[in-house]
């Protein structure tokens, strides 16, 4: 039996959401049941433009009907679009067309945008005008289509429900990309189930209503964005889309979210720590804000203190969770004050989500030892895409469960229930990183950098008190031609910061590269 | 000005700071280099760049944040 029809076996079904006893088969049901609600309230803003709940589903089935005439359900459609309103309505209509969708953040290099088209090997790409010369750069053998050129395209129900009627709730809803040690991003699967089941229990946790305004920082297509997307179409709420080059500018950003009366926020915990950083509380404070969301990496809590001290009474949550537990596994509710070395904890699971503690040989962890985080429960994604061997050894069977199908996702991350029940994080068994709130595998930044012309070896370290990203090597190369190449090619947050430049890589006993050696370089 | 575009190109080697006039307003440099930079500034030069100077006009090039430099010093 193949890892889907497993799925599909162990899959519980879940009643979702409140008010409805029939279970949801796809979003679609959702953005119909909000589009209706909400028809004239305002559902996605940037800074140039907002769509209203009944505009935004209109786009949608526009867009589906021209997809639905172009594609066979089941289909990825790849979609390189800005951060503006029109990129979520893409998105949604992929799915309307009985599609996933596979987003790609355009400002990335072409490098690595060929290498995510490689592996999902979409037949169409959507693309905004902006960003039509660079996909016409890219290695692409399938069709682009201009969204801007079939927004107009009138619906056609009856197309769309038929293609509504392909889709199950353990269908692909989105895949998306992150970083793999091999040197080649892997593709989270993510059904509409997993997506789902998620946005009910957050929304929970939070809180979220139809009176909420939500703040995206999040790239639209990276996965701290589904908050923001799917808050919307799932409970009423609205998301303004923060331009980039504001978090440079702390008193613009706090001045953006009192004049769109922000009232949550799930940011990466990069994003709470700028304001924090460069003073920002100094001149204002955000006056709506009621809920502060933050995941992504550990908290420093010098920085939430200072949110803490001006805004008492926000609720703040500490999520954590890897991609292919749909963003997230346990939350905490942080109550206390925080002084400057609190450690929070990660705290308890969500709803249908089910955490254990496991040990190297796959025993159970001993109450109050540390042991690898592992996750089940509906929320699991449906594996790697056109990867099924990175898959099956990611997400295997419950070692401890002999009686029937249940996969477990296996997180890599250590941690420890303490005495008060809360589940405490105890850091990374390998070399993968938490850098500005994005996840990196040392091993990738390792493998790009041997490609680079007069680079020997080399090994990369993350120095995380000073949250810098080091590269050292051997040969003639320069720092800045590694730089450089990087640049082109890689995400900016996996540039490195350091380059250092050796004779030799200092060894140990066995061959293998002295990394604590190393580390005796940073500054 | 020396050592201010030594500390800009270690930062970014492959943006040309002789050059750019619009390093915030297009997006050259992004929020997490701007924390960098005013940390790597405030040592280097003895100053402290306060929230309100970081406004894209005092970072949009090196002669823009030389003259802050040099404000923040006079004050």
């Amino acid at each position: 039996m193949d890892y889907y029809s497993q799925r599909l076996q162990t899959v519980i079904a879940v009643t979702i959401g409140k008010d409805v006893q029939k279970m949801q088969t796809s979003v679609l049901e959702r953005l119909d049941a909000t589009a209706a609600q909400y028809a004239d309230k305002v559902m996605f803003k940037d800074p140039e433009r907002s769509v209203t709940f009944g505009q935004f589903d209109a786009l949608t089935k526009a867009i589906g009907t021209f997809l639905a005439g172009v594609t066979t359900p089941g289909d990825p459609v790849a979609v390189m679009s800005g951060r503006h309103v029109y990129t979520p309505a893409c998105f949604l209509g992929a799915v309307r067309a009985g599609c996933f969708y596979a987003p790609m953040d355009g400002d990335m290099p072409k490098a690595r945008l060929n290498q995510i088209l490689s592996v999902i090997k979409a037949p169409y790409m959507l693309v905004d005008e902006a960003h039509l010369e660079q996909a016409k750069s890219l290695e692409f053998d399938g069709k682009i289509i201009v969204m801007e050129e079939i927004m107009d395209t009138p619906a056609d129900e009856d197309i769309l429900a038929q293609r509504a009627a392909t889709l199950t709730c353990t269908s692909p809803l989105y895949v998306i990309f992150t970083s793999g040690s091999t040197g080649k991003p892997k593709g989270v699967i993510t059904s509409h189930l997993s997506l789902m089941t998620y946005i009910d229990s957050v929304c929970k946790v939070l809180d979220i209503n139809d009176t909420d305004i939500m703040g995206n920082q999040s790239p639209l297509d990276y996965i701290a964005a589904v908050r923001d997307i799917y808050f919307p179409i799932s409970k009423g709420a609205s998301t303004f889309i923060i331009p980039k080059n504001e978090f440079a500018v702390p008193t613009a950003l706090f001045g953006t979210l009192n004049r769109e009366k922000i009232t949550a926020l799930c940011w990466s915990v990069a994003g709470v720590e700028l304001p924090a950083k460069l003073g920002a509380f100094d001149e204002s404070k955000p006056e709506y804000l009621k809920k502060l969301c933050f995941s992504g990496s550990v908290m420093p809590c010098k920085y939430l203190k200072i949110w803490q001290e001006n805004l008492p009474d926000v609720l703040y949550i500490n999520q954590y969770g890897p991609t292919e537990a749909t963003a997230s596994c346990t939350y905490y509710v942080v109550k206390e004050k925080v002084d400057d070395d609190t450690v929070l904890p990660i705290g308890k699971p969500y709803d249908n989500y089910k955490i254990l503690l496991l040990n190297d040989d796959n025993t159970p962890t001993k109450q109050g030892e540390i042991g690898q985080i592992c996750v089940s429960g509906p929320i699991l994604a449906l594996g790697y895409y056109g990867n099924k061997e990175v898959t099956d050894a990611s997400f295997i069977q419950n070692p401890l469960n002999e009686n029937y199908r249940e996969l477990i996702y296996k997180t890599g991350d250590l941690g420890r229930i303490g005495e008060d029940g809360n589940l405490q994080f105890h850091g990374r068994m390998d070399r993968q990183i938490k850098h500005l709130g994005h996840r990196i595998e040392l091993g990738e930044i390792e493998e790009t950098a041997r490609k680079v012309d007069g680079v020997k070896d080399c090994c990369a370290l993350y120095y995380k008190e000073k949250a810098t990203l080091y590269l050292f090597y051997t040969g003639e190369a320069t720092g800045k031609d590694i730089v450089l190449y990087f640049r082109a090619n890689m995400p900016a947050f996996m540039v490195p910061r350091k380059l250092v430049n050796l004779e030799a890589m200092p060894a140990l006993p066995n061959g293998k590269t002295d990394m604590q050696a190393l580390k005796g370089y940073f500054k | 000005m020396d050592e201010l575009m030594e500390i800009l190109q270690e930062l970014r080697p492959d943006v040309d700071f002789e050059n750019e006039t619009a390093l915030i307003t297009d997006g050259i440099l992004d929020s997490f280099d701007i924390v960098a930079l005013v940390g790597e500034l405030n040592d280097a030069f003895d100053i402290e760049i306060k929230p309100n100077n970081l406004v894209p006009d005092n970072f949009n090039s090196a002669k823009a944040m030389m003259a802050l430099i040099e404000q923040l010093q006079d004050d």
